[in-house]
C-alpha cells in the first residue's frame, strides 16, 4: 500500500518533468543557436554551445536597427497603454454604474465589437489614416491600437466596477463632490488590482502584434520589434546565429515583464474568462 | 423646467463627457470603418487609384467561383478546430496535474505559459526549427510544414505549444473553486476516479470550458501572424487562411473591392459561428 503511494508520486513527479521538457524544448533551440558561431552550426546544430559568443549580438544589433526598433516598441507600448487604461476606466465607470439603456447597449456593441477580425477594417482604416496625414507615423499606430483594444479594455474594467460596493460613492456625492472628483479621487484608487491586470494584458497585445503593425509600420525609422524581427528573419535565414541573437534579444523584455507581473497576468486571464 | 430636472440633464451631461473618450476612438477607427467597407465591398477599386465604380453584388457572386476561398477556409477551420480540442485538452490534463499549489507545481505551471508571452512570429520561427532540425535532423520524420497535408497542422502545433498555458491557467482556477468535501462525499460512497471526474469537475468546471471555447474559437477564426510567419501560406497555398487571402487581395492583388467583400462574409461568418456556439453550449450549461 504505502509501496503504491510512492510509486504514485514518483510517476507525479516524471509527468510534471515531461511537460516541462516537452514545453521548454524549444527554447533551447533560440538560446543554442543565437550564441554559436557559423561554422558551429554547420558542423552540429543541435549540439550544447561550448563558447558564447558574444559577437553575435552586437552583429545582430548592427545589422537589425535593434535599438531603434526597441524604442519604438517601447514608445508606442507605453503610450497605447496609459491612453487605454484613463479613457477605458472612464467608460466603464459609466456604464457599470448608470442604469439608463443607453449605457447598457454601450456594453453589448463593444461586446460584439470584439469579435471584428481586423482584416474587415484594415483597408478603409487605411484610407483614413492617410486622409488625416497619420499613415506611417507611430501617432498613427497609437490610436488604431488604441481603438482595437479599448473594446476589451472597457469590457473588463466594467465587469469590475460592478464588484465595487456603491456606498462610497454615494457618500462622496452627498458631501457635495462632483462626478469628476468623486471618480477620480474614489473610484479610480479602488480599481488599482484591474488596473495593473488590464495595463500587463494590454501591454502583451501591443507588444506583440504584428498584423496591425505589418499595415502601418512601413517606414525603417517607425518599425517596432516585431515587424523588425519577421523582416530581419527572412533576410538572414544564411546567418541562422544573427537570426537567433536577434529573437532572444527581442524576448529577454517580454520575458522580464512577464516574470515581474506574472500574478497580474494570471488573475487578468482568470477574470477575462468569468466574464466570456 | 425645474431645479431638479435642471440637475438631472446637467448629470446626464457629464456622465456623457466620460464615456466620450473611448467612445469617439472606438467609432472614429473601428465602428466607422467597419461600416465603410460594406459600400467599398460592392465596387470594382483596386486599393490605389482614385476611381471605384459601383458593382452590385458582383463581388460577392464571384466568391462561389474562387476556389482559393473554399481552401483558406477549409484551413481556418482545421486550425480553429485542432487548436481549440487541443489546447483545452492538454490545458486541462496540464491543469489536473499541477492543481495544487507547491513548488513545482508553480515553477512548471510558470515555464508552461511561459511561450504564450512571445509574440506569434517569434513562436513559429523557432518551431521552424524544431521542426526541421529535432523532427526531420535528429528523429528523422518528415517535416510537416513541408508537405501539403501536413502543413497546417504543423502550424495549429505551434498555436496549442503557445495556448495551451493559457487554458491551463483558466482551468487552475476553476479547479481551485471546487469545494474539496464534494470529492470526500464521492470516496465515501464509493465513486470511482473517472466517475468523480464525470460528474463533480466537468460540471464544475463547464462554465469554464464554455468560456475557453469561445474565446480559443475567435482566436483561430482570426489566425494570421502564425502561417504569415511559419510558411508563408505554404507550400502553395496549403496553409493558406481566409485572413491572408483578404490581406493579400487588399494589398498584393490590387483587387480591394473584392477583398473587402470577402472581408464581409468573414465577419459575419465569425459572428454567426461564435454565436452558435456560444448558445449551444450555455444552454448545456443549465443542464448540467
Amino acid at each position: 500500500m504505502v509501496g503504491e503511494k510512492v510509486w504514485e508520486k514518483v510517476i507525479r513527479v516524471i509527468e510534471k518533468l515531461a511537460v516541462l521538457l516537452i514545453f521548454l524544448s524549444p527554447f533551447y533551440i533560440a538560446v543554442c543557436y543565437a550564441v554559436k558561431s557559423r561554422k558551429e552550426l554547420t558542423a552540429g546544430r543541435l549540439d550544447f554551445p561550448k563558447v558564447i559568443h558574444w559577437e553575435n549580438f552586437a552583429e545582430a544589433i548592427r545589422r537589425s536597427n535593434f535599438f531603434q526598433a526597441l524604442m519604438n516598441s517601447t514608445i508606442t507600448t507605453v503610450v497605447t497603454v496609459v491612453v487605454l487604461l484613463i479613457i477605458c476606466s472612464m467608460a466603464a465607470y459609466v456604464i457599470a454604474r448608470r442604469k439608463s439603456k443607453f449605457f447598457n447597449s454601450m456594453y453589448f456593441a463593444m461586446l460584439g465589437a470584439t469579435l471584428i477580425p481586423f482584416q474587415s477594417i484594415i483597408s478603409p482604416l487605411y484610407s483614413e489614416l492617410r486622409a488625416i496625414h497619420l499613415m506611417n507615423t507611430l501617432a498613427g499606430y497609437c490610436i488604431v491600437q488604441i481603438a482595437f483594444q479599448s473594446a476589451f479594455t472597457t469590457l473588463i474594467i466594467t465587469g469590475f466596477v460592478k464588484s465595487i460596493p456603491l456606498e462610497l460613492e454615494e457618500a462622496a456625492m452627498i458631501d457635495g463632490c462632483s462626478q469628476y472628483g468623486t471618480f477620480w479621487k474614489i473610484v479610480f484608487p479602488l480599481m488599482k488590482p484591474i488596473i495593473s491586470t488590464v495595463a500587463i494584458l494590454d501591454a502583451l497585445c501591443t507588444w506583440n502584434d504584428f498584423q496591425v503593425s505589418v499595415v502601418f509600420l512601413q517606414k525603417e525609422s517607425i518599425k517596432n520589434l516585431a515587424v523588425t524581427q519577421y523582416y530581419f528573419f527572412g533576410k538572414n535565414t544564411a546567418d541562422l546565429n544573427y537570426a537567433f541573437a536577434m529573437i532572444l534579444m527581442s524576448m529577454i523584455p517580454i520575458l522580464i515583464l512577464y516574470f515581474s507581473f506574472q500574478r497580474y497576468i494570471v488573475s487578468g486571464i482568470t477574470a477575462g474568462a468569468v466574464k466570456g | 423646467m425645474n431645479l431638479k430636472q435642471k440637475a438631472k440633464i446637467k448629470r446626464t451631461l457629464i456622465d456623457s463627457t466620460f464615456l466620450f473618450p473611448a467612445l469617439a476612438v472606438f467609432i472614429a477607427f473601428v465602428v466607422a470603418p467597419f461600416i465603410w467597407g460594406i459600400p467599398l465591398s460592392l465596387t470594382d477599386w483596386d486599393g490605389l487609384s482614385a476611381t471605384k465604380n459601383y458593382v452590385g453584388f458582383k463581388n460577392y457572386f464571384n466568391m462561389f467561383s474562387d476556389a482559393h476561398i473554399l481552401n483558406a477556409f477549409k484551413n481556418t477551420g482545421v486550425f480553429a478546430v485542432m487548436t481549440l480540442i487541443l489546447s483545452n485538452i492538454f490545458g486541462l490534463a496540464i491543469a489536473l496535474l499541477l492543481q495544487r499549489s507547491n513548488k513545482l507545481n508553480n515553477i512548471t505551471r510558470t515555464m508552461v505559459f511561459m511561450p504564450y508571452c512571445l509574440s506569434m512570429i517569434l513562436q513559429s520561427y523557432i518551431w521552424k526549427y524544431m521542426y526541421s532540425d529535432v523532427l526531420t535532423g535528429l528523429l528523422q520524420l518528415p517535416n510537416p510544414l513541408g508537405s501539403q497535408f501536413w502543413a497546417i497542422f504543423g502550424i495549429s502545433f505551434i498555436c496549442i505549444w503557445a495556448d495551451t498555458g493559457y487554458c491551463m491557467i483558466i482551468y487552475v482556477a476553476a479547479l481551485q473553486g471546487i469545494p474539496r468535501d464534494y470529492y470526500e462525499v464521492a470516496e465515501i460512497s464509493g465513486a470511482s476516479r473517472w466517475q468523480q471526474f464525470c460528474k463533480i469537475t466537468l460540471p464544475m468546471l463547464w462554465p469554464a470550458v464554455v468560456s475557453n471555447v469561445i474565446i480559443y474559437l475567435g482566436w483561430g477564426l482570426k489566425v494570421y501572424d502564425y502561417p504569415m510567419a511559419a510558411t508563408s501560406g505554404g507550400p502553395g497555398r496549403a496553409s493558406e487562411t481566409v485572413a491572408m487571402l483578404i490581406y493579400k487581395n487588399l494589398f498584393s492583388y490590387h483587387k480591394a473591392g473584392y477583398g473587402q467583400a470577402l472581408a464581409v462574409v468573414y465577419t459575419i461568418l465569425i459572428f454567426v459561428i461564435i454565436s452558435v456556439v456560444a448558445k449551444v453550449l450555455r444552454r448545456r450549461e443549465v443542464e448540467l
